[in-house]
């Protein structure tokens, strides 16, 4: 997050133009206002604890939307980064199960779970990409595939992560919780990959495929790489979902695949490609945790929870894209 | 068997063969193909008993998917993904109507089509007026719909299928078949007549093959699409209360198995996810080959892990006969 | 020996021949025109070099040695820049990205350097400087730039590939004169470095301005090379239209006296604009007598279609008194207007008309339907209706049954104005109806519009092409920036006096 808003006082014409550099920026406004909002119904929520609630339980959302973006940067789609997460989720509860939970152990698990994700990605590019078979259904098919590979290493839920994994999740290094030195490691990352040649290759073939190529992009090995490095972020949602649930389940994230899709909207993606920033992606993941924190602290019955969040997030969502249109207009 | 009688009630005498597309006839062959599989792995699975039982969930499947087709059809990225809300919605409104009463069957029928149908034109509002993306706006009212299910089942039972109801989708009524299947052919021929025959029809193409041409020869664009969607709601409400006749009482999110497989249903009918050609006889022969391959995969005795695999890796090759894109290269 | 050489290249799109034989050489060091009617197989030959169309036989050849173009991809190493017709720019890129997209300068492997990139955007900037016009820079996003200002940056990313071999395909098209002359002048400087250029354009001012040699093309076959001090502009169209065509391609304009229908009063006029502002144009002003063809003039963009598509109701944001037939109309959108017998026929017809891949039947049937109020489409009658109308142009088509994208350009054109023919319409507004169609379509549709004028039908007729103009409208009103600023009738309808008009500042 760059530059202050000093523009944004240079009338209509200087916001529109400022929010075609930040297409954040909505996201972000909502963000504060949810937080206000949280902080107003009940002060706690703002507590560094229960922040660092939101951010343990959202951070596998965060991930997720990251690796969904780069997808979407291309304009394809992915509908199996769920199926991953749960895919590498039980692959790692399991092999850890088997090989005991000590530092090295696990670390090595850790990295046998990036290889599943990125093999699951590039499963997922060759598909779409290479064969050209339409992202929507195609991913879909996927996504029964590693979802029934999940069932396969574990056919039923509650097998425990060992001790250290979520003693770690939910700890704290030098008195500053696991999860925000997470969260700026992801900062770092996104940072570090904003400014390579794949990003702009992405958001170039996003822009419209048939000139990226023309262009003499190698167009089927960029949007390869986009849903490779989708499957390695799901990946890493995955250690997240195991860090804050210590357990495996072959069907954890079958409810996170639209939610990342949702939030990638939110966060100012277009869904055709070619525009969009992480930060958006990250900032909206964090959104739908807020709007479901805020149902529950404003009082809302529990069964009319569902219905508000539901309700809240499609009223963001089109406020999202109704103020990027404007902005682009 | 059926299966070809189904298509030879597409369109009446000659006019078949120009209906008969060439997905058409690669989902006919495979689902025949399937039926001679499962017969040999399972002795009795392509018996007239069986076959009808897998008809009946096709139909289901089917009738979700005419909506999804249109809705497909008028092209601009159209996709409805709140189809599978509505189908539970209106199975639970539904239920609660007629409370296994026979006279409760007429009011519910038209509750549900309303509901469908509003719901259908909120998803049309957003996506015309407010410039939704199609997938956006049915997601986000998919939450919408999953939230008001929640809130319902707190407040009021499950509701019981009127026995009429009931009868209507698993006994038979006519030549040995169930009116949910003569219901299911009558759908394909409005729809069939409806595509081919009617201004409606040849609009629905337009807009989906190129809306601004369509726009500029005066066809009314929004107006279509709002359209589309509302039909896609209550195809998905009728499909919500032959669900609730099928299963005699409605339970938690009934219709969510048919988001993503009526999409698939209409891909594997030739009508490619990008719109403005394609049609909905393909969409039947679709929809009973989803059901009969997934029917196959409980037949065979291999666990969940096992079936789910092998249901992932065909509908990929499947998936390799249709709707693959054009080449970057001519 | 040449630096580029096709012998005997052939394309073909199932049984739509785009390209039958295509025989090129180009020299290092020469700029060489390339000309041929629309659809005549020039871009396919372009992308067969480029690598994005996959020659189905025939050999190309660079520095004598044959090569495989695997792909655009594959152009970078073998020295070939190319500049695509319909521009290859990322949109929401800035224009410091698009220059280098081809080959985005790295860093450390993975990285973009950026210094390096913004240092390649500022030089070839510069190279335009002057003439680029206000709101062009390194980091504005192609999206905001004007249609002139997109195309500078496809000749920017063209030339910073730094390649032996240059393709420009009509590259100036939406230029002005002086972005245009800056052009040539960058053109010529790398031909002196020993560049091979191939120069697409329909204008043949440009052509024999810049080339050093003419190759013509015609119905996918390269028929003639020559020196360009060996010809003429007469010769040149001669070998493009084919000997026996040659007469009837540029008609004289017709100076002829019968100017009478010219001067009737706005009372009787078919269509009559008064006080008519929007966007792009102000203050628009016309009445079309029956019988007459209205003609719109001047240089391209300058508010012509933009009047067009306001009174149809396809550009919202106008104001002023439209009249039809006396009778006031509000162009509240097209099917308001349709259905008050308006036509509007756009040479974008990819865009605006072609409904494609349908079979032609429901390409041919929407106003009929819209205007008959029908609910259903009955397939027998339909065809009835508009087989007159077809053949009224002299359509070539298989079957109502076939998809419309199995026609030629031009064919598919005709099926899209044949849609307007079934039911009268009180006035037609073509908008260069004839972009991109070839000569005897042409020739077909001016033959018709002729008939339709004498019929009483009010036509308005804007044609970015001069000859076209001059030879069909008995009237002209040359448009600059946004205004009428001349109008020509009768013997003052000459090419010398449009291009005075249309060139003067507004």
């Amino acid at each position: 997050m760059k530059g202050a808003p000093t523009a944004a006082a240079a009338g209509p014409a200087g916001l529109r133009q400022f929010l075609v550099r930040f297409p954040f920026l909505p996201a972000l406004c909502i963000l504060i206002v949810l937080l206000a909002l949280n902080g107003i119904f009940e002060p706690r929520s703002l507590s560094f604890r229960s922040l660092t609630g939101i951010v343990s339980t959202y951070l596998a959302l965060m991930m997720l939307a990251v690796a969904q973006t780069y997808v979407v940067y291309a304009g394809d789609i992915d509908l199996s980064v769920g199926a991953i997460v749960s895919l590498v989720n039980v692959a790692i509860v399991a092999l850890l199960q088997q090989m005991g939970g000590g530092g090295l152990t696990v670390l090595a698990v850790l990295g046998i779970g990036l290889a599943v994700g990125l093999a699951c990605g590039i499963v997922n590019g060759l598909v779409v990409a290479w064969l050209r078979l339409q992202a929507i259904v195609a991913t879909f098919a996927t996504s029964i595939l590693f979802t029934g590979l999940a069932l396969w290493i574990m056919p039923v839920a509650g097998t425990p992560a060992p001790a250290a994994v979520w003693r770690t999740y939910g700890g704290r290094i030098l008195e500053i919780p696991f999860v925000f030195w997470a969260v700026a490691a992801l900062a770092l990352v996104l940072a570090i990959l904003a400014r390579t040649r794949l990003t702009t290759q992405l958001l170039a073939v996003g822009d419209d495929a048939v000139r990226a190529y023309q262009s003499g992009l190698p167009v089927t090995r960029i949007r390869i790489r986009g849903y490779a490095l989708c499957g390695v972020f799901a990946a890493l949602a995955a250690f997240c979902v195991t860090g804050d649930t210590a357990s495996g389940d072959p069907l954890v994230g079958a409810k996170m695949t639209l939610s990342s899709v949702a939030a990638v909207v939110l966060g100012g993606c277009a869904l055709s490609g070619g525009v969009g920033t992480v930060t958006g992606s990250v900032l909206a993941a964090v959104i739908i945790g807020l709007i479901n924190s805020l149902v529950y602290f404003v009082g809302t019955p529990s069964e009319w929870q569902n219905l508000v969040q539901g309700l809240a997030i499609i009223v963001a969502l089109m406020a999202g894209v109704l103020v990027t249109r404007w902005a682009r207009s | 068997m059926s299966a070809v009688d189904l298509q030879g009630g597409a369109g009446p005498g000659g006019r078949v063969l120009a209906i008969v597309t060439q997905p058409l006839v690669v989902a006919t062959l495979l689902i025949v193909g399937l039926l001679v599989l499962g017969e040999a792995i399972s002795p009795g699975f392509a018996s007239a008993q069986q076959i009808l039982r897998l008809l009946i969930v096709a139909a289901l499947l089917g009738i979700v998917a005419a909506g999804q087709n249109l809705v497909i059809l008028g092209g601009r990225e159209g996709i409805d993904l709140s189809v599978g809300g509505v189908v539970s919605l209106s199975a639970i409104v539904a239920g609660n109507l007629m409370n296994g009463q026979d006279g409760g069957i007429v009011p519910a029928i038209l509750a549900c089509l309303a509901t469908g149908a509003f719901f259908g034109l909120l998803n049309g509002i957003g996506v015309t007026l407010l410039r939704i993306p199609p997938l956006v706006m049915t997601l986000g009212m998919l939450g919408v719909l999953q939230g008001l299910l929640v809130v319902i089942r707190q407040g009021i039972p499950s509701g019981l299928a009127a026995p009429a109801l009931s009868e209507f989708v698993t006994r038979p009524f006519l030549f040995g078949l169930p009116g949910i299947i003569w219901l299911w052919v009558a759908i394909g021929l409005v729809m069939a007549f409806m595509l081919k025959r009617t201004v409606f029809g040849h609009r629905i193409y337009a807009i989906g093959a190129n809306e601004q041409a369509a726009y500029m020869a005066g066809v009314p664009v929004r107006r279509m699409r709002i359209a589309l969607f509302m039909l896609s709601g209550a195809f998905a409400s009728v499909a919500g209360i032959c669900l609730l006749g099928y299963s005699g009482s409605s339970f938690a999110n009934v219709g969510e198995q048919y988001m993503l497989p009526s999409i698939i249903a209409v891909v594997f009918g030739g009508t490619p996810l990008s719109g403005g050609k394609g049609g909905y006889t393909g969409t039947m022969a679709g929809a009973i080959l989803l059901v009969i391959l997934q029917s196959i995969l409980t037949t065979v005795n291999i666990d969940e892990s096992g079936r789910q695999i092998v249901f992932g890796m065909t509908l990929l090759v499947l998936l390799l006969f249709y709707g693959r894109g054009r080449a970057m290269r001519a | 020996m040449a630096k580029l050489e096709l012998r005997g290249v052939g394309k073909a799109y199932g049984a739509t021949v785009a390209l039958r034989q295509g025989d090129l050489e180009i020299e290092a060091g020469e700029v060489h025109a390339l000309i041929g009617a629309n659809g005549s197989g020039k871009s396919t030959l372009c992308k067969i070099v480029a690598g994005s169309v996959r020659p189905d036989r025939g050999e190309v050849l660079i520095d004598g040695r044959a090569v495989t173009v695997r792909g655009p991809e594959a152009t970078g190493a073998l020295g070939i820049g190319i500049f695509y017709q319909e521009l290859s720019l990322a949109r929401h890129r800035t224009v410091a990205e698009n220059i280098s997209l081809p080959r985005l300068p790295r860093k450390g492997g993975i990285f973009v350097d950026r210094a390096a990139m913004a240092a390649i955007a500022d030089r070839h900037i510069a190279l335009f400087a002057g003439v680029a016009g206000a709101g062009f820079g390194a980091d504005v996003p192609v999206e905001r730039l004007r249609p002139d200002q997109a195309q500078l940056v496809e000749i920017m990313k063209t030339l910073a590939s730094e390649a032996a071999i240059l393709i420009f395909d009509e590259p100036t098209s939406a230029l002005d004169r002086a972005q245009a002359e800056r052009f040539f002048e960058i053109l010529r400087e790398r031909k002196r470095a020993g560049v091979g250029i191939i120069f697409i354009s329909h204008r043949m001012d440009e052509i024999f301005a810049i080339a050093d040699r003419v190759t013509v093309i015609r119905d996918g076959e390269t028929v003639g090379t020559a020196r360009i001090e060996d010809t003429d502009p007469t010769a040149v169209i001669n070998l493009m239209v084919g000997r026996h065509e040659a007469a009837s391609a540029d008609a004289p304009p017709d100076t002829g006296g019968e100017d009478g229908r010219a001067s009737q009063s706005a009372a009787q006029a078919v269509l009559a604009v008064r006080g008519f502002s929007g966007p792009g144009f102000r203050d628009i002003g016309f009445a079309v007598a029956p019988g007459e063809i209205l003609g719109f003039g001047g240089l391209h963009g300058q508010g012509q279609s933009a009047v067009l598509r306001a009174i149809f109701g396809a550009l919202p944001g106008a104001s002023g008194e439209i009249r039809l037939n006396g009778d006031a109309l509000q162009p509240t959108g097209p099917r308001a207007t349709i259905a008050r017998g308006c036509a509007y026929i756009s040479g974008d017809r990819s865009r605006d008309g072609v409904i494609h891949e349908r079979p032609i039947l429901e390409n041919v049937t929407p106003i009929h339907f819209l205007r008959n109020r029908l609910g259903l489409a009955h397939p027998a009658r339909l065809r009835d209706k508009a087989a007159p109308a077809l053949e009224a142009l002299k359509t070539k088509f298989a079957g109502f049954g076939h998809p419309v994208s199995s026609l030629s350009g031009g064919n598919q054109q005709k099926v899209v104005i044949a849609r307007w023919l079934i039911d009268r319409p009180a006035v037609i507004l073509l908008d260069d109806p004839t972009k991109g169609i070839d000569l005897s379509a042409k020739a077909d549709l001016f033959a018709l519009i002729r008939d339709l004028a004498d019929e009483g039908i009010g036509i308005v007729l804007y044609s970015s092409e001069d000859a076209e103009l001059l030879a069909n409208a008995d009237r002209i009103l040359v448009f600059n920036g946004g205004r009428v600023t001349r109008v020509l009738s009768g013997a003052e309808r000459t090419r010398h006096n449009l291009y005075r008009a249309a060139y003067e500042a507004a």
